[in-house]
This record gives structure tokens, C-alpha cells and sequence, in this order.
């Protein structure tokens, strides 16, 4: 079924995967380092007493749970966070929730085949399934998937033309 | 941007793509191995996947989305004027198509909600009670279990609030049928399962047909075919081989102790009884049994639990005692 828990793991490797993953989503890189860290550390208490499916689903989805967390932490802080303070260090979470981001995306679903937008919708904001999706529209649930993949480039496109940064880099 | 090469465009074809696989509630074992060797691959790869996943989990999309689907679609002309001319009559064309998808989808909520059918049901304590839901999925419920159903043209929810409860699930090819418990779920599309709600943080699942899905959260997931069982709480997870048969113990009355504690069997044991059983010292809770027990027959157990571990016990007016 799974991967047995005895498996010997490159954790070093899984470190700098972590990091890269984390720098790509725009963290700090101190934030990015504690974050790879503590990630590492439950991980690998949990492969000594569970059967981990996918090593860096699990990894990916400890820390972005982290990375929430910490942000809790920091608008329990500073209140919530202004304008100033975000254009000083433009994570890419900060930059995707911009209203700038808000009206390139809105514009971008306006324009895309209307099945498309329905298949995201239901699957982003109702979190059905892909064959359920598949059920209602009267499509096989490869060609769902085919739709999310096709949409979420659609989207990325829409940013990359309007000039929205979203390449992580230089951060 | 338009001059990058071919091999990123390939990339992130690939990552979106894993970006919906892995936002999946199940990965088969091949999924996610398959899915650790593409990250492992090429270091462009989880770079990409990270600012897709940012993208998708982005409050930026969720709120984009949240206006498409309010049907804010008809008021967008007006902020529509940077739309090149070209566009412009291919956008009339698709206003027309949005009309009718907006339609669709007003339709396909107003006659979903006649479909849908929410129900309670409760087993008194001391008895079981058998349910039949309106998919054809029969459920017996032991003593003291509680669980909210709701039905709707597209799923099958169960919330189990508390107990033990047997379900013989009605298969269907694509409505699947969940259990949730607070802290895991069970996920299938027509199998035979138990699942039990021992206690705040620990759940039992036992597959007698079919194959279920448990999802634990955290990614924790695992998939067990017929004949497995799996012990979920406190932190870690117990693998429970051997399920027998085409259904629990429970409902002929007996209970399979694989090194159980003395308080599960006896919390087992109160469920279908009339008189309760107690412990004199809740120590006793934490000796180990294991054996076939006929939980139907309270005093049976107990001489039997008296024998294993130099026990005593007397029935009362309105109870048993098992003491030392």
C-alpha cells in the first residue's frame, strides 16, 4: 500500500527540496528556513510511526499549514497587515491577493470557455470532485482535469502579461 | 515571457496538473510516489509546483471565482474597456453563452435543493436499530450511536456524532459515500464497513467488502481493501489484519479482542446491555484481553475476564462490579 516506515530517507535532500518550495511561494528566507525546519522535524516523527503516502504532499502540506500559522502569529501582532508593509516584502500570497491580481484574474475567468470556469468554481470554491464535476457536465472526469490544468495556466498567463510578478524570484 | 523555452511551458503543464492531483482527499500509492520522483526529478519542478499551488490557494482566485460565480459576469462591461477591439465581438458572443451557463447553474441549485434529504437518527442505549437510507445503503447503529445523513443528487455525507455503526453501502458508480467523525473521514463508493468511535480522538475502521479510503488529515491517508482494519487516534495509527467475515462481531453479539483493554471490551459490553457493567478500580481498565467474547451475555464475559485475570464480580441491584 504505502511506503513502509523504515525506509531510510535522504532528509537532507528533502530539506532543500522544502526550501526551494518555500522560496517559490515567496517566503522570507528566514521564515523559509524555520518553516523547513519544523516541517523536518514532524515529518520525520511521523515516518517512524505512520505509512506516508507521498513524502512531499505531506512535507508541502505541513508547511503551508506552518506558513498559515505564522502569519496568524504576525497579524496578531502588527494588527492587520497595510499597504507599506506589504510593498516592503511582496510575498507571492501577498501579491496573488492584491486587487491588481483580483482584476486580472476576475478579467482572465470572464474571458475563458464558460465550461472552463464552471469546472473551476465547482472545483476550487465547492471542492467537488473531478468526477462528480464530470457527472453534472456530462464529461469524463480526464477531461475535468484537462480543464483545471488548461485553466490554471490560462490564469498564470493572465498574471505573467499583466505584468503581476509571480516568478518568486529575487525574493 | 513569450520567448521562454519550450521545456518550461512543459514543466508547468505538469505542475498544474499535479497541482489538482495533489489537492485531491485520495492519492493511490502509485499517484504519490510517481508524484515524489517528478519533484525529486528537476529542481524547476516543485519551483513551478509551489507558485501553482501559491496561484490555487491564492485568496486572490478564491475571490475572482467567488464574483464568476455570483454572476457578477453582467455588470462587467463597463470595467471592460481595455479589451482590445477584436475581442470585442467574441466577448458579445460568449455574454450570450455566460447567459445561458448562468441559467444552468441557477437551475441546477434551485432543483438541488428539492433533492437533497437530511436526516438524524439516534440508537437508545442497550439497543441496536437498523436504518434503511433512501440510496438502498443499510446501516445498523449500536447502542447509544448518533449520526446526521444527508443525501443530495451528487454525494453521500454521514456525520457520526458518536457509537458504532455498521454500513452495507449501496453501490453507486460515480455518488460516493462519506463518514466523517470529527477527526478522520471514510470515503467509498460501495463497500461494507465499521466504524467506531471509541473515543474523543480514536476511530476504528474495519472493510469487510470493497475498499475504503480513511483520511486522517494532514495528508494522512490510507486505502484498505476488504479484510483490513485500521486503528486511527492519540497520534499514531494500529493496523488491524484479520477482519473476518461480512460483518462486525458486534452484531451477533461478540467482540474480537486482539490485546484490547478491559475498559474497551466493557465500554462494548454497555452498549447492548441493560445493566452496566463498572470497574471497581479504573485501573483494571488498562489489563489486556485478547479472545472472542459473546458481549451478548454480560455474565459470561465476566466469569471468563475473572478467569484470564484473577478477578472478582457480583451484579447488584442495577449494575455489575468487577473488582480485584
Amino acid at each position: 500500500m504505502d511506503r513502509p516506515a523504515a525506509v531510510t530517507q535522504d532528509w537532507d535532500a528533502v530539506r532543500v527540496t522544502l526550501l526551494r518550495y518555500l522560496r517559490a511561494k515567496g517566503a522570507a528566507p528566514d521564515l523559509a528556513d524555520d518553516v523547513a525546519q519544523e516541517t523536518l522535524a514532524r515529518l520525520i516523527a511521523l515516518s517512524q510511526t505512520q505509512q506516508i503516502g507521498s513524502l512531499f504532499a505531506l512535507a508541502f502540506r505541513i508547511a503551508d499549514n506552518l506558513i498559515v500559522d505564522a502569519k496568524r502569529r504576525e497579524t496578531r501582532l502588527f494588527g492587520d497587515v497595510d499597504e507599506e508593509w506589504e510593498s516592503d516584502d511582496p510575498s507571492l500570497d501577498r501579491v496573488l491577493d492584491s486587487r491588481r491580481a483580483l482584476d486580472v484574474l476576475s478579467l482572465c475567468l470572464r474571458r475563458m470557455p464558460p465550461l472552463r470556469r464552471e469546472v473551476l468554481i465547482r472545483r476550487r470554491l465547492n471542492h467537488e470532485s473531478c468526477r462528480a464535476i464530470g457527472d453534472d457536465l456530462a464529461m469524463s472526469a480526464k477531461a475535468v482535469e484537462k480543464h483545471i490544468t488548461r485553466g490554471l495556466l490560462d490564469l498564470r498567463q493572465a498574471l505573467e502579461r499583466a505584468g503581476v510578478d509571480v516568478s518568486g524570484e529575487g525574493r | 515571457m513569450n520567448a521562454r523555452p519550450q521545456e518550461f511551458d512543459a514543466i508547468d503543464r505538469e505542475a498544474a496538473q499535479w497541482v489538482d492531483r495533489m489537492n485531491r482527499p485520495l492519492h493511490d500509492a502509485e499517484v504519490a510516489a510517481e508524484f515524489d520522483r517528478w519533484i525529486m526529478q528537476d529542481p524547476r519542478h516543485v519551483e513551478s509546483y509551489a507558485r501553482f499551488q501559491a496561484l490555487w490557494q491564492s485568496g486572490g482566485l478564491q475571490n475572482a471565482l467567488d464574483a464568476a460565480a455570483a454572476g457578477e459576469l453582467d455588470s462587467a462591461d463597463a470595467e471592460d474597456t481595455d479589451v482590445p477591439n477584436w475581442a470585442a465581438q467574441a466577448w458579445r458572443q460568449f455574454a450570450g453563452f455566460a447567459a445561458v451557463a448562468l441559467c444552468f447553474v441557477v437551475l441546477v441549485s434551485f432543483g438541488a435543493r428539492a433533492l437533497v434529504t437530511e436526516a438524524d437518527y439516534a440508537a437508545t442505549r442497550g439497543a441496536t436499530r437498523d436504518v434503511l437510507l433512501p440510496d438502498g445503503s443499510k446501516v445498523r447503529m449500536s447502542g447509544g450511536a448518533r449520526m446526521s445523513v444527508r443525501l443530495t443528487p451528487w454525494s453521500r455525507e454521514v456525520a457520526l456524532q458518536s457509537g458504532e455503526v455498521f454500513f452495507d453501502v449501496a453501490h453507486e458508480k460515480l455518488r460516493t459515500f462519506s463518514v466523517h467523525t470529527g477527526t478522520s473521514s471514510v470515503t467509498v463508493l460501495g463497500t461494507a464497513f465499521d466504524i467506531d468511535m471509541v473515543d474523543r480522538e480514536t476511530r476504528v475502521v474495519r472493510v469487510y467488502r470493497g475498499l475504503v479510503s480513511v483520511d486522517a488529515g494532514a495528508g494522512r491517508q490510507w486505502r484498505l481493501p476488504a479484510g483490513n482494519g485500521i486503528e486511527v487516534g492519540g497520534g499514531g495509527v494500529r493496523s488491524l489484519g484479520d477482519v473476518r467475515g461480512d460483518h462486525p462481531g458486534w452484531i451477533d453479539g461478540w467482540f474480537d479482542a486482539d490485546d484490547t483493554s478491559v475498559q474497551r471490551l466493557v465500554q462494548r459490553m454497555n452498549r447492548g446491555s441493560d445493566l452496566p457493567v463498572v470497574l471497581d478500580d479504573p485501573a483494571l481498565g488498562t489489563l489486556p484481553v485478547t479472545g472472542r467474547f459473546q458481549i451478548s451475555q454480560p455474565e459470561m464475559v465476566l466469569e471468563a475476564l475473572a478467569a484470564i485475570h484473577d478477578l472478582h464480580w457480583r451484579r447488584e441491584k442495577a449494575r455489575y462490579v468487577l473488582s480485584r
